[in-house]
């Protein structure tokens, strides 16, 4: 009888070690199948190849907004500064392009970008102030530049080569898809090789989950989190210019849907708030899960107010199950 | 004194001095009655919402749901005013404000999980449900209430500043004149000797979410006496306002220290750049910037100041 209990709790273990062993990217990649094969029993016509694409183009558009977010995060950093960043890049791109060109416009943007990250993680590395302060007053101070350096506040004008690969319909197989999803799936893929594969990559995590370490084995810990910051405000710099693509407009407070956004994709794609773990697929299947909730709120014509209610439970299921996982 | 210096309170102090001077001096209009009023309706609530910001600081987290929080509260407070009696309608606004920080700190302090985690998650529930209660701006507050919150006590006096200081004495004999005070300090600096210490560091915490909601609650009620509206967005900018405050006040984020008096004149300088670029007769958009240089600068001075003193005694 005893013998048999052991052996089952024996069996227990294995499998709940197996199931550590599994990549936390998997999870929210799970979680996005589960929800769609919910949409199809709810609305079996949902199962459909158009519907997959439109959910995923969308989720695709906030995973490039969160890419950045995920790679501070995990050198144990946040970016409130997300939001204007955002802004700031989609509307200088615009005043450029129009001098300059729409692809010298989009370098100019990310160039920007990443000169506003790293004076962020100047400020975080050097001056010791915590990322949550000093990118709250980057958000705020660039706020302050986007209202006074773009008169008009409001932009339409967009140039067609963007639109193109952002907006533009490719086909693949048969299927029209938004030429973003293959951008994104790009970006995703030269993302996830240099966080695994490069010896830079690699020290974010030491430094995120154990920066004191890190400097004693001789990283050069501030200029890897410099590094961070700045790649990370290149790439939001670059999701701004997508995001004015795709949608067609911008506005000094476009990036606002950003703020919480990207941190709640990061979150549920598995990243730990406190550094040290993270992936960007897992971001991307963080934002497809957000994505299924949308488009399932969409069907049950509960409105887009409902939609943040279950954003908000799923975030906070999500990181009870990761801590008390990780607490075991 | 001491406790001031310790309390990291001495440069958002003399941030205030200098900004007030300068302020009196290119607009000495701001000790006429009218627009003494005006400038306390515009840093009372955020006064407030900052003092909530700053109890969930002081134990080592922080609340990104308080801009959602103060929305709720407001909107349940504006909407209770049309059905109930005015006591009535307070208590609504307060048990809103507290039901969300009840939820919150039972989340942190029993389910032990990370307070910004907890309530970005929050701030999406509550923004929600705050949305549900009233979906555009209304409510019915009166002008009596106006006059109660936001009018002129006595010559000089607004009413607002009366409500603030009323908040600012209660909480600091509550934080300093209790044990239930002393115990929230403690917890920010030393969760562990706190717990060997016999203190029940869990109930402290929780006790920390609920205080700091009701003060976030009242910034609500005043904030909806002094635009005599309810509005299920009008906490969005104070989430990151209320943290700039208290990152100007001084306050550590990884808790344990931080002063009541300079949250409030933090509060007073970062509400009042708006204004004062207003009269100078510049445009209001640079008030943006220059709170982000005030707040960089008071807090990364004397960060430098340090390093370059240490730097000074190695060489």
């Amino acid at each position: 009888m005893t013998a048999a209990i052991e052996k089952e709790t024996r069996t227990g273990n294995i499998t709940l070690a197996a199931l550590r062993r599994v990549p936390r990217s998997v999870w929210p990649m799970l979680a996005f199948v589960v929800l769609f094969l919910v949409g199809g029993l709810l609305r079996p016509n949902l199962v459909s190849v158009d519907s997959l694409v439109g959910t995923a183009t969308f989720a695709m558009i906030l995973a490039i907004a969160s890419f950045g977010q995920t790679v501070v995060v995990i050198q144990a950093g946040i970016d409130l500064s997300v939001p204007n960043t955002i802004a700031f890049a989609a509307l200088s791109f615009l005043t450029w392009s129009g001098t300059i060109g729409p692809v010298l416009a989009c370098l100019a943007s990310i160039l920007s970008g990443a000169v506003i990250g790293s004076i962020n993680g100047t400020i975080v590395a050097k001056l010791g102030l915590t990322p949550i302060v000093t990118t709250i007053a980057m958000n705020g101070l660039l706020f302050g530049v986007v209202l006074l350096s773009f008169k008009n506040s409001e932009l339409t004008d967009i140039p067609e080569f963007l639109t193109a690969i952002t907006a533009g319909k490719v086909e693949v197989f048969g299927t029209s898809i938004a030429a973003v999803l293959p951008l994104g799936l790009v970006l995703l893929l030269v993302l996830q090789l240099i966080l695994s594969y490069t010896g830079w990559g690699r020290s974010l995590f030491v430094v995120g989950s154990a920066s004191e370490t890190a400097r004693l084995a001789g990283l050069p810990v501030d200029r890897i989190r410099i590094s961070a910051y700045a790649l990370n405000g290149a790439l939001v710099a670059f999701a701004g210019v997508v995001i004015v693509g795709f949608y067609g407009q911008a506005f000094a407070t476009m990036g606002a849907p950003y703020l919480l956004g990207s941190v709640a994709a990061v979150v549920v794609g598995g990243s730990t708030i406190f550094g040290g773990r993270g992936s960007v697929v897992g971001t991307l299947g963080g934002a497809l899960v957000l994505g299924q909730v949308a488009t399932l709120v969409n069907i049950a014509n509960l409105g887009s107010n409902i939609q943040q209610l279950f954003y908000g439970v799923i975030v906070l299921l999500v990181v009870a199950l990761y801590s008390r996982r990780t607490r075991e | 004194m001491t406790r001031l210096r310790r309390e990291g309170a001495v440069p958002p102090i003399a941030a205030f001095i200098v900004f007030l001077t300068a302020y009196i001096i290119i607009n000495p209009g701001l000790l006429t009655r009218f627009q003494l009023q005006t400038a306390a309706n515009l840093v009372v609530p955020l006064a407030l919402v900052a003092l909530g910001q700053l109890i969930i600081v002081l134990v080592g987290g922080i609340d990104i749901s308080i801009g959602a929080i103060m929305g709720l509260s407001n909107v349940v407070f504006a909407t209770a005013m049309a059905l109930l009696p005015v006591p009535l309608a307070i208590l609504a606004g307060i048990g809103a404000g507290l039901a969300c920080g009840l939820l919150n700190g039972f989340l942190v302090a029993y389910g032990r999980l990370p307070a910004i985690a907890v309530t970005l998650a929050s701030a999406f529930i509550f923004g929600s449900i705050s949305r549900e209660v009233m979906d555009r701006p209304g409510g019915g507050i009166t002008t009596d209430f106006y006059l109660a919150t936001s009018g002129e006590l006595l010559m000089f006096l607004p009413a607002s500043i009366l409500w603030l200081s009323l908040a600012a004495v209660g909480l600091w004999l509550l934080l300093h004149r209790t044990a239930f005070g002393r115990h929230i300090y403690g917890v920010g600096s030393n969760a562990e000797s706190v717990r060997a210490a016999g203190i029940n560091a869990r109930a402290t915490t929780l006790g920390a979410f609920m205080l700091s909601s009701i003060l976030v609650s009242f910034g609500a009620i005043m904030l909806a006496g002094s635009t005599l509206t309810g509005d299920p967005r009008s906490g969005d900018p104070y989430l990151l306002t209320s943290i700039a405050v208290v990152a100007l006040a001084g306050a550590s984020f990884s808790g344990g220290r931080g002063s009541i008096i300079g949250t409030i004149l933090a509060a007073c300088t970062l509400g009042l750049v708006g204004s004062l670029l207003f009269f100078a007769g510049v445009n209001s958009y640079w008030q943006y910037v220059i709170a982000a240089l005030i707040v960089i600068s008071v807090v990364g001075i004397p960060v430098i100041v340090r390093q370059v003193a240490a730097a000074g005694r190695r060489a």
